[in-house]
């Protein structure tokens, strides 16, 4: 993603240089209007140029794993960022030092760089973007403890005929257990309660 | 870490150059507040506060790793309004 500040005598010509500089063509960028500028009484007096962001993309997958990138380096942390594209989402990977603390107690900063990346994104790009931080495999190991567990209440609530509600989750892990338990014969899942309350609940298949 | 604070307010904002952040450097916490066009203070604490936390959080692990606290504030001029910037819940 390049960004690019530029002033014109109005938007259009602004906009136009913009372009010019960029090495692109006007259908490739995305521009804001900083200042629109004014014209002035005769065009002498207080005469004020117009002021436009012009963006141009590198592709999203690109431009998002800039951000991050961006982020952790301004973080002193030495880290390097891989992207790919996932089915709905932009898939990124921090590789480095100090991962501990790039992922944080229970995932909350790898989750803090995700709300912040997509909401930058979102803006960028005009329309909603899906975005996975991992690092250093902790999702992929985290998945796997979640199915061990899922796979331990549904034999129980099996054996009991009893419904059990999973221990507090985030909506993203309790997502990964509905689609884990999804297939499973014997049980069904279903979420029950509010905000911080909302759990998920394993009962029997009837 | 004023930096790393200032990019982020910048990127999620429409008006970055409105943006200023102010660092008070104390002896256990260094305090970051934040000024955005009023227009924009929306987007840097979101819906119950989801990006304002996440800002804190990140902005604490970057600080952390030199063995410092901070607290991040988003100031709001809008008088009467209340967008919960000062009543954040506060890391530490």
């Amino acid at each position: 993603m390049k960004t690019l500040r530029m002033k014109g005598k109005n938007v259009e010509d602004a906009v136009t240089a913009a372009v010019q500089v960029l090495g692109t063509v006007r259908d490739k960028v995305k521009f804001s209007v900083i200042s629109e500028g004014k014209s002035g009484v005769l065009g002498v007096i207080g005469v004020e140029e117009a002021e436009v962001e012009v963006v141009l993309s590198e592709g999203l997958e690109e431009d998002t794993k800039q951000v991050l990138q961006e982020i952790l380096d301004k973080m002193s942390f030495v880290a390097m960022v891989e992207a790919k594209r996932g089915e709905e989402s932009i898939e990124l990977n921090i590789k480095g030092e100090d991962m501990g603390r790039i992922i944080g107690k229970e995932g909350v900063t790898l989750r803090s760089l995700e709300i912040i990346v997509s909401s930058v994104m979102g803006r960028v790009s005009g329309e909603r973007v899906r975005v996975n931080i991992d690092a250093d495999g902790y999702k992929e190991k985290r998945k796997k403890a979640l199915e061990r567990l899922a796979k331990e209440v549904s034999e129980e609530v099996f054996q009991t005929g009893k419904e059990k509600a999973m221990p507090f989750m985030t909506p993203a892990d309790r997502r990964l257990v509905h689609i884990y338990l999804q297939e499973n014969l014997l049980v069904t899942t279903f979420s029950r309660g509010e905000g911080k309350n909302r759990v998920l609940i394993v009962a029997p298949r009837d | 870490m004023k930096e790393l604070v200032e990019y982020m307010a910048k990127a999620l904002v429409d008006k970055p150059e409105q943006v200023m952040v102010k660092e008070t450097v104390g002896e256990t916490v260094t305090l970051l507040e934040i000024t955005t066009a009023p227009d924009d203070v929306g987007k840097v604490i979101g819906r119950e506060g989801r990006i304002a936390n996440s800002i804190r959080a990140i902005t604490n692990a970057a600080a952390a790793k030199q063995n410092k606290r901070v607290s991040v504030e988003i100031l709001s001029d809008d008088k009467g309004g209340n967008h919960g910037g000062k009543a954040e819940q506060q890391f530490s």
